[in-house]
């Protein structure tokens, strides 16, 4: 106890030298405490959105070896990329995984019934092949092909959790098969009601056949009806081409069953989409050695989305990057002083260590009290330091922030994005029919913004991190003394000065 | 009497000198008496104190306190409780107080006394350092009175053996006389064994035994 006691008097008695080693504490800890900050802020941000970027999964057409793939099949030096097809039994196959959390599939095709009057249906239908062509006043239009369709099927009810549709009260979702929901304004303008069933047709083209001689084979539903949902959006949300098919409120929303039930190996017409998330991103090794051994062509990469990862993340991660550099710099720098200083201290004070040791205080406690000293210093500057850290970390971040954006957008201006997207398919297999899609240019790209504001905060790691950080600086000016004070003899230290 | 310390054939070689500067001391000190050791410059006389203090550690023979040989002593216990040392230079901590020095010297020797402010008060008192004085900094006292707390520090853990390294060597006839008659007192009154080291005729004349280190040997005067 009295060596604290002591210690502590010593730290009034030398204010001079303890003043200018707490200065250097203090600089070393203010620098520690606002970049970790910043680097774990940071870290935090970056594995949020590893988390949600690198968790959905795409299946993505190696453009290189599409290529090299058609030219070793051209025979007279004329070559044709085909999109290799991936079958709907094996979207399925591939939802089958330990890597996933979560397969979400959803289907689509289109139809006509008898039974329902399609709102805007003086527009036309749509949903075929289209063509364009120059209208009368130069405008470009575009026309519908082959069979008009009037209202979209499918399983997607994304917007009822985006808050774009609500369930009509009453009403409840299509759990069963053949079961399914209009809008409201479908319903009334039908003269439907609730618990009516509805026949809809669908003419799904048969395979093979060459453009322009395509047979339709018709594919029919019997739905009942279960429920209606409002739709708060704008009926054609954007569409340029407007006519019933694009109606959003000749919609019919049902299960993914009683879509895909209907699908066969010679027809297409019905897509079938798959959303897979991983349990985490870093199985995605394991999942792509997976379905490859279930037979995903090797003309497909498995990606997740690193594209809007990448362009949302960058600047954090440049900022990371230079916060844990100068976190190092400071610790080898710091470290450095802090040895001199604790050695020039030890040796100025090797009069006082001589005289401790002649009155008999042994070497332990010789080195405990010097390093209570300097550990006391430190814990003061410390708590100064975690207290005006987090007042100067946020301006200092925005400042990096707006600086790493710039040389990020710099970077990636020149840069073209290639980004994966979500798998569609109807492919030809036992359950269905028809060319396998890809749809590209998936989520962000163009649209994703880099991230432009950081929310710096002190955590309990971060204040932990830093505990460590300080007591090991003191424990290191404690391992200088104690190799000092090691050396000394008090006889030699006392002739010497006297 | 039974001796307190004893010293035999002791001998100590400075590390890269070819010649022992002490080459078989053989002597015994008893409590209740002053001894004195006087010798040339470089004789060995503090070198036989630093030996006889537990500073250093003998090359050759043996130092018995009491009947334990010093080497088998914990030499820091040993300087802390066993003896109480008065450095020429002084030695106290400088930027501490008088008062802060003592303390310091009790709570290092493990002092069982509770109140050791009060202690240290009274001690410093009895050597002529008064309350005001004794809250100054080691800096700002006299030499004479830096000598006291340096007496008082030695005494603060009432030791049975006080050794003095020339302590009156910086000092003026008149607290040269008050601090010898201190010593005197220590020995005669108190029953401690006081082992002096000095050129100083003054301080011959209180010892009870003269010893005399020439040539590395010790001879009675």
């Amino acid at each position: 106890m009295y060596i604290l006691l002591n210690a502590f008097q010593n730290l009034l008695r030398n204010r001079g030298r303890n003043l200018m080693m707490g200065g250097i504490i203090f600089v070393i800890i203010i620098s520690v405490v606002t970049a970790l900050m910043i680097n774990n802020t940071a870290n935090g941000v970056i594995n949020d959105y590893k988390n949600r970027f690198g968790s959905e999964v795409s299946f993505v057409p190696n453009q290189e070896k599409l290529m090299e793939e058609a030219q070793a099949n051209s025979t007279d030096g004329r070559f044709r990329i085909q999109l290799p097809q991936i079958e709907p039994e094996k979207l399925l196959a591939f939802g089958q995984s330990e890597y996933l959390s979560e397969a979400v599939y959803t289907a689509e095709t289109k139809g006509n019934s008898d039974a329902l009057n399609a709102i805007d249906a003086d527009k036309g239908g749509g949903g075929g092949p289209m063509i364009g062509r120059v209208g009368p006043n130069g405008t470009q239009e575009a026309e519908s092909l082959g069979v008009q369709y009037y209202h979209k099927i499918s399983n997607q009810y994304s917007d009822f959790e985006d808050g774009l549709r609500t369930l009509t009260d009453g009403s409840q979702y299509p759990e069963n098969e053949n079961e399914c929901i209009l809008s409201d304004d479908l319903l009334e303008n039908s003269d439907l009601a609730i618990g009516d069933t509805i026949t809809v047709t669908s003419a799904l083209t048969e395979n093979g056949a060459e453009p322009g001689s395509e047979t339709y084979t018709d594919i029919s539903w019997e739905m009942t009806i279960v429920g209606t949902y409002t739709d708060m959006t704008e009926e054609y949300g954007g569409n340029m081409m407007e006519n019933a098919y694009t109606n959003r409120k000749n919609e019919i929303l049902t299960t993914f069953e009683t879509i895909s039930n209907k699908m066969q190996d010679s027809l297409s017409g019905i897509t079938v989409d798959a959303k897979f998330s991983l349990v985490s991103p870093d199985m995605l090794e394991a999942y792509t050695a997976e379905v490859r051994e279930k037979g995903l062509s090797d003309t497909y990469d498995v990606t997740t989305d690193e594209n809007s990862y990448n362009r949302i993340i960058a600047p954090v991660e440049g900022l990371k990057s230079i916060t844990f550099t100068f976190v190092i710099v400071v610790l080898i720098f710091g470290s450095i002083i802090l040895a001199l200083l604790a050695s020039i201290a030890i040796r100025e004070r090797k009069y006082e260590i001589g005289v401790l040791r002649a009155m008999g205080m042994k070497k332990l406690k010789v080195v405990l009290g010097l390093w209570s000293e300097t550990l006391a210093i430190t814990v003061v500057c410390l708590i100064l330091g975690l207290g005006i850290g987090p007042i100067i970390a946020q301006p200092i971040t925005n400042v990096m922030l707006e600086k790493q954006i710039a040389a990020s957008e710099e970077a990636q201006s020149g840069t073209e994005f290639s980004g994966g997207g979500t798998f569609r398919s109807g492919g030809a297999s036992a359950m269905s029919g028809g060319p396998t899609s890809m749809r590209f240019g998936g989520p962000g790209q163009e649209d994703v913004q880099p991230l432009s504001e950081l929310d710096v905060s002190l955590d309990i790691v971060t204040i932990l991190e830093i505990i460590a950080i300080a007591l090991l600086l003191s424990s290191l000016a404690g391992i200088i003394a104690t190799r000092k004070i090691t050396k000394y003899e008090p006889i030699k230290i006392l002739m010497e000065r006297n | 009497m039974t001796s307190i310390l004893t010293l035999n054939n002791v001998t100590y070689q400075y590390e890269g000198t070819k010649s022992a500067v002490l080459k078989g001391i053989n002597v015994s000190f008893e409590p209740a008496k002053v001894y004195t050791i006087i010798g040339k410059s470089g004789a060995g006389k503090s070198t036989l104190l630093s030996l006889i203090s537990g500073l250093g550690v003998a090359t050759g023979g043996e130092i018995l306190c009491g009947e334990t040989d010093l080497k088998q002593l914990d030499r820091d216990n040993y300087r802390a409780q066993s003896i109480g040392v008065v450095f020429q230079g002084y030695n106290l901590l400088t930027n501490a107080t008088a008062v802060q020095n003592i303390v310091l010297s009790m709570n290092i020797s493990k002092s069982t006394e509770k109140d050791k402010k009060g202690y240290a008060y009274a001690l410093l008192n009895r050597l002529g350092i008064d309350r005001e004085t004794a809250d100054r900094k080691i800096l700002k006292l006299s030499g004479g009175e830096q000598q006291r707390v340096g007496i008082a520090r030695a005494l603060s853990h009432n030791p049975e053996i006080l050794i003095a390294d020339e302590p009156t060597g910086n000092l003026d006839k008149e607290t040269e006389a008050d601090i010898l008659h201190i010593f005197e007192n220590l020995a005669h009154e108190e029953g401690k064994c006081v082992i002096i080291v000095t050129h100083s005729k003054n301080v011959t004349s209180i010892a009870d035994t003269v010893y005399r280190i020439s040539g590395g040997l010790i001879n009675t005067m």
